[in-house]
């Protein structure tokens, strides 16, 4: 998350929490791919997704008074997307479904035909299995595996110890295992290892 | 079976968290401790599986209407809350002059009461509908 708000200048967030509307602009275009991908792992929909993110910066923008400009922006702006969505998770299931196609894979290159298929097929397994977990479990899986946070931001961000980082990333990997495990046994994803 | 090494130490060897001295002991663990050897090859599966993977960005036209749809959402966010102000000001007000001059309770000013409190409802049940409806209209971006 640090790296995000590396391009976030001290001199914008200052003019931001005084109002000005330009640094809020360039502080959303600076943050908004981030906050989209990580609202999308929790929610599950895309439409969600981007209404969410659009909330939780507009939430941001108001209770910018409350912002200390010499800490970085998105472990503070995370913690208001992440509540947006819990609640919206609890309280809201209104599209309910769960986009699919939205996973790839991060190497760049070009594959074969065929190995096109068959990662589409493993993604979108790994999707609907992720969707399968708790909120919780689904969420500590997307920032590590996904977003590439370390155990010391994992610890920021979900405001918890790095122990319970540890623990949670465990029982996380061991509940999306077993929903996998028909996969992995009838030999899907040999890739994989 | 479980062995207690495998939440932390299993996990920070996983996720390369480890010194190499505290991955070469760990790894001699291993090498004697069979449950812990499954848990890392079965784990280790699955974070293979999904470190592989990322969030796909969208286009870049969803990104360019990203911004100024937020603005439009913060616009008719301001616009709402003046209009709900307004209106139950007016309403207030209105209550508060009817309840100065009503005079004696007749029918006609008990039905026209009911009446009026019937239309309120009813407006609010529409707005209430078309807000619901714009929110979950997944084709709303789309101009027709």
């Amino acid at each position: 998350m640090t790296e995000e708000s590396a391009g976030i200048g001290k001199e914008t967030l200052v003019a931001w929490k005084k109002g000005d509307q330009k640094a809020f602009e360039e502080i959303v275009r600076a943050s908004m791919k981030k906050a989209y991908a990580m609202a999308l792992g929790l929610v599950g929909n895309v439409e969600d997704a981007r209404d969410l993110s659009q909330e939780a910066f507009m939430a941001a923008h108001r209770a910018r008074g409350s912002f200390d400009p010499d800490r970085p922006f998105f472990p503070w702006f995370y913690r208001i997307l992440r509540n947006r969505c819990l609640n919206f998770i609890r309280t809201r299931s209104k599209r309910g479904e769960i986009s699919m196609d939205v996973l790839v894979e991060k190497e760049c290159g070009r594959p074969r035909p065929d190995a096109v298929v068959m990662n589409r097929e493993d993604s979108n397994a790994l999707w609907k299995a992720l969707f399968g977990l708790s909120e919780e479990h689904r969420e500590i899986i997307v920032l590590r595996n996904f977003q590439g946070l370390s155990y010391r931001e994992l610890s920021e961000a979900l405001d918890i110890s790095e122990g319970t980082v540890m623990s949670r990333l465990f029982y996380a990997r061991k509940a999306l295992y077993d929903a996998l495990k028909d996969r992995f046994e009838s030999g899907g994803n040999e890739k994989v290892g | 079976m479980s062995c207690d090494r495998m939440e932390n130490d299993g996990m920070r060897y996983i996720d390369g968290e480890m010194t190499p001295a505290q991955a070469a002991e760990f790894e001699k663990h291993l090498a004697g401790c069979e449950t812990c050897r499954r848990s890392i090859a079965e784990l280790g599966r699955v974070d293979s599986m999904a470190g592989r993977m990322r969030i796909a960005d969208p286009m870049d036209v969803f990104w360019e209407g990203y911004w100024k749809s937020m603005y439009k959402r913060g616009e008719r966010r301001t616009a709402w809350i003046l209009i709900v102000a307004g209106a139950a000001a007016t309403a207030l007000f209105g209550i508060f002059e009817i309840g100065r001059n009503f005079g004696p309770v007749t029918f006609v000013k008990v039905a026209a009461a009911v009446l009026a409190a019937g239309l309120a409802l009813l407006f609010i049940s529409v707005v209430r509908e078309r807000v619901h409806q714009k929110k979950t209209d997944r084709y709303r971006d789309i101009i027709r």
